[in-house]
């Protein structure tokens, strides 16, 4: 695989392109861009069928290990790797750890070896026993094995031995890497932890551009821990570790940066070069009952929210779609009502239709992202999004709250996905934006 | 042919020579469904996450919906502001609802039924509910499908007392002529009647009788399929076809298992409906011809074979077993992936018996289907009396 700059925006924004894929020769994703956030191989609540509705281009899947392992003695068997398994040959994957929006026990570390925490409890892993995985889910692109589940509040001790640990075990995966054939059609990345102590992340940093002739790209980690406290963090001190590590990067590598970010978030580390992100944010969405609708158009200030709590009964007899103008399936065939029933009577459609429509959202704002970056107006594109952003804070998030207690109490205490009054409250919208 | 209102025109096309099978159209306002038909179930309005387009595309014509719930939620207020459940869930196809009954005697401990209706409290607020024939159809009417069925007085199939099931199949009548009574939209919308009588041939002739005076356009076959001895079910059902009208559809409720569709096709049974296929799919369970595979079983954890080689469904397409394993009863889109098989099944099933019914091989389809599903020809007593009695014998082959 190779990635390519393909143009230069007024800052460090870029607009590239990932090619040569071994088995897609011909296909071209381009950058920035979110990948599909998958589980057990698929993407979060669709069929392959479903999702061909939804993108008829070849994407990036996010296949993080901490869902995927039970995968493997079936992928190895087949041996054509964990995305023909999946169901989804159409499409390249990028193989990672762990899901970094996942909250996970803390601690649990032995030498050289990180926990994973999968479903059915930890299993700890090396740095090889992480290549052999990948030798057999052949992703086209390999994040290297790392400690990156720290947050920036995490105590230097902690960090320290991160960073070490992850330096270690990326030297072993370089030695891997080179020595496997198997692993010569897929791309390894270097990952960069510990930010929460600017010496250390120099340190992983520096350690990283040792192997820059072996490593196709880099990722950051480090910044959170998974939970929704460590990821409330002010956007200026955000800013400040993208553009430190981007600025410390070659720009010929892709930049992959991972987590549940919101799009403030996303358009400031774009803004300093960024690439690709995970795309566990529309799912995290999708399973909060929420829809995602910003507005793109900057020739128009939409005072309205961006995000809809589908849950809410003031849907229950709208008849219009989540979105009106929005190409998606789900806009195009069906409405609010129609969902918020879903949602309510606890029918798996609903999760369908808001990942059509959030995965389809999502996705046309990197598209504009790329179109503002190539027209030079990103600057203008992101504070139109940032805008509408934070304006849900001027919303007292009470309005959102109050209003789901009269719906049928019994479903939703049963109901154990996250809920609106908690995403508020959490990194998940622009609590973090000022 | 047909009825006597244009809501609903049903053609025999075919019939099988030997046996009471026939092939047929049945003309509806939203669609011209080919029957025999089975009809998936989508209690509240959906089908198991499923997308309309994809039930499109996997050739169902008519599926079902359930008056209890959807009366519930969304309620009937958003389903008449929607203009109807078909808008409501954008399904372009036809649609039957049931009356209501069934499900409230079913599921809730504390129903009641008297001359007027069915008493029941309800489990959302406790207040106390009377479903009248009168207010079922009402809120059939509001939901519009194209067939909607009559309130039945519902009894366990396997009760005992003559005296109460004489008195549910005589009511049954009575209800069944204050719900046409009660009819708003009898030029889009068909009531159909509900053949009562549990397992007494008796009753149940006088049931099919009474019903045939009536101005119907199809009739159902109730009370059955529900927990009774397999021997004492299909006489009940070859009665019904004997004497139902030929020229009218014949709806078996609740019947959806591929033996059964198959003997009581033969039986001259021309609608089904269950929520069998859907409901095992959630556990894992994918259909075969052989019966199902379960696929949460450690001997599929390396198959790289589809569920069915023979089946063209997205998920033999794109999916092996050994995947399937992986993610069954983890992932909501196994769920997906088992259903759309599962209807694929029931559709390839019926879409087989009526090419067979139409090429006028319909006896010999049916002696190989058994001879697959039971390789040492073990037959069930019950399978082969009832295929013999409309002339297939499967023994001797
Ligand atoms: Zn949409
Ligand atoms: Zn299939």
């Amino acid at each position: 695989m190779r990635f390519i700059v393909k143009q230069n925006g007024c800052g460090s924004e870029r607009i590239g392109r990932l090619t040569g894929f071994f088995k897609f020769p011909g296909a071209v994703i381009e950058t920035p861009t979110s990948a599909l956030f998958t589980q057990g191989g698929s993407v979060v609540h669709l069929t392959s069928d479903v999702l061909s509705r939804v993108f008829s281009s070849p994407k990036l899947l996010w296949v993080p290990l901490s869902n995927s392992i039970q995968l493997e003695n079936g992928v190895k068997v087949q041996n054509d790797g964990v995305a023909k398994f999946a169901g989804l040959p159409g499409h390249v994957a990028c193989a990672t750890l762990n899901n970094l929006s996942e909250v996970t026990p803390s601690g649990h570390f032995e030498p050289n070896k990180v926990p994973l925490w999968t479903k059915n409890g930890k299993k700890m892993l090396s740095a090889n026993r992480y290549m052999d995985v990948m030798e057999v889910f052949k992703p086209d692109i390999i994040l290297a094995i790392a400690d990156g589940r720290t947050a920036l509040n995490e105590g230097s001790k902690r960090v320290s031995k991160a960073v070490n640990r992850t330096s270690q075990m990326l030297n072993e995966c370089v030695d891997r890497y080179k020595a496997a054939k198997e692993l010569q059609n897929s791309t390894l990345v270097g990952v960069i932890v510990g930010a929460a102590n600017p010496k250390k992340i120099d340190e992983c940093v520096q350690n990283v551009l040792k192997h820059v002739d072996t490593l196709g790209g880099i990722a950051l980690e480090g910044i959170t821990d998974g939970t929704v406290e460590s990821m409330d963090l002010n956007i200026k001190t955000l800013n400040e570790v993208f553009e430190k590590v981007g600025n410390a990067i070659p720009k010929n590598l892709f930049h992959i940066i991972e987590g549940c970010w919101n799009p403030t978030v996303i358009l400031s580390a774009i803004e300093y070069g960024w690439d690709v992100f995970d795309g566990s944010y529309p799912v995290k969405l999708t399973n909060a009952g929420i829809a995602l609708k910003l507005s793109f158009d900057v020739t128009k200030d939409n005072d309205t929210m961006y995000l809809l709590d589908m849950v809410d009964q003031r849907y229950k007899e709208d008849f219009t779609p989540i979105l009106e103008d929005c190409e998606c399936l789900a806009c195009k065939k069906h409405t609010r009502a129609y969902i918020r029933h879903l949602l309510n009577t606890r029918e798996m459609l609903a999760s369908v239709l808001l990942s059509i429509h959030n995965l389809h959202h999502f996705d046309q704002m990197f598209f504009y992202i790329r179109k503002h970056i190539a027209s030079n107006t990103f600057a203008i594109f992101k504070q139109h999004i940032t805008k509408q952003c934070e304006m849900l804070k001027t919303f007292a998030p009470d309005r959102y709250k109050g209003l789901n207690e009269a719906i049928d109490k019994q479903t939703f205490q049963k109901n154990k996905k996250i809920r609106v009054s908690e995403v508020l409250s959490s990194g998940l919208v622009s609590n973090n934006c000022t | 042919m047909g009825g006597t209102s244009k809501a609903l025109s049903f053609t025999v096309q075919s019939e099988c020579p030997t046996s009471r099978a026939r092939a047929g159209i049945m003309k509806l306002p939203h669609y011209n469904v080919k029957t025999p038909v089975f009809m998936p179930v989508g209690t509240q309005g959906t089908m198991k996450g499923l997308l309309p387009d994809q039930l499109e595309n996997l050739d169902c014509e008519i599926i079902l919906g359930n008056t209890y719930h959807l009366g519930n939620r969304p309620g009937v207020d958003v389903l008449k502001k929607a203009g109807g459940l078909h808008k409501f869930m954008n399904w372009k196809r036809a649609l039957l609802t049931d009356s209501g009954g069934f499900q409230m005697v079913s599921l809730l401990k504390l129903a009641e039924i008297t001359e007027e209706g069915v008493k029941f409290r309800s489990p959302y607020d406790n207040s106390e509910i009377m479903l009248t024939p009168e207010k079922s159809i009402e809120i059939q009417n509001y939901i519009g499908a194209d067939i909607i069925m009559q309130l039945d007085d519902v009894v366990q199939t396997t009760f005992q007392d003559y005296d109460r099931i004489k008195v549910a199949t005589e009511r049954t009548s009575r209800w069944l002529d204050r719900c046409l009574k009660a009819h708003k939209r009898p030029d889009d919308q068909n009531i159909f009647p509900i053949v009562q009588g549990l397992l007494n041939p008796e009753l149940r002739r006088q049931s099919a009788q009474e019903h045939m005076t009536k101005d119907v356009n199809g009739f159902a076959i109730g009370g059955l399929s529900g927990g009774e001895a397999k021997d004492d079910f299909w006489p009940m059902v070859s009665l019904g076809t004997k004497i139902l009208d030929k020229h009218k559809p014949r709806y078996l409720m609740g019947v959806g298992l591929a033996i059964d569709l198959v003997v009581c096709v033969a039986l001259g049974v021309d609608m089904f409906d269950c929520v069998f296929p859907t409901r095992t799919a959630r556990f894992g369970c994918a259909l075969v011809n052989k019966g199902q595979l379960n696929l949460k079983q450690k001997q599929y954890q390396t198959d790289l074979n589809p569920i069915d080689k023979n089946c063209d469904c997205a998920t033999c397409e794109n999916y092996t077993r050994a995947y399937l394993h992986c993610i069954v009863s983890v992932e909501t889109v196994a769920c997906h992936l088992i259903s759309v098989h599962n209807i694929a099944f029931q559709m390839r099933l019926m879409r087989t018996m009526r090419e067979n019914i139409e090429n006028g091989t319909f006896p010999k389809f049916v002696k190989d289907f058994f001879c697959e599903v039971y390789p040492d020809n073990n037959f069930p007593n019950w399978i082969v009396n009832s295929l013999h009695s409309v002339g297939i014998n499967i023994i001797n082959t």
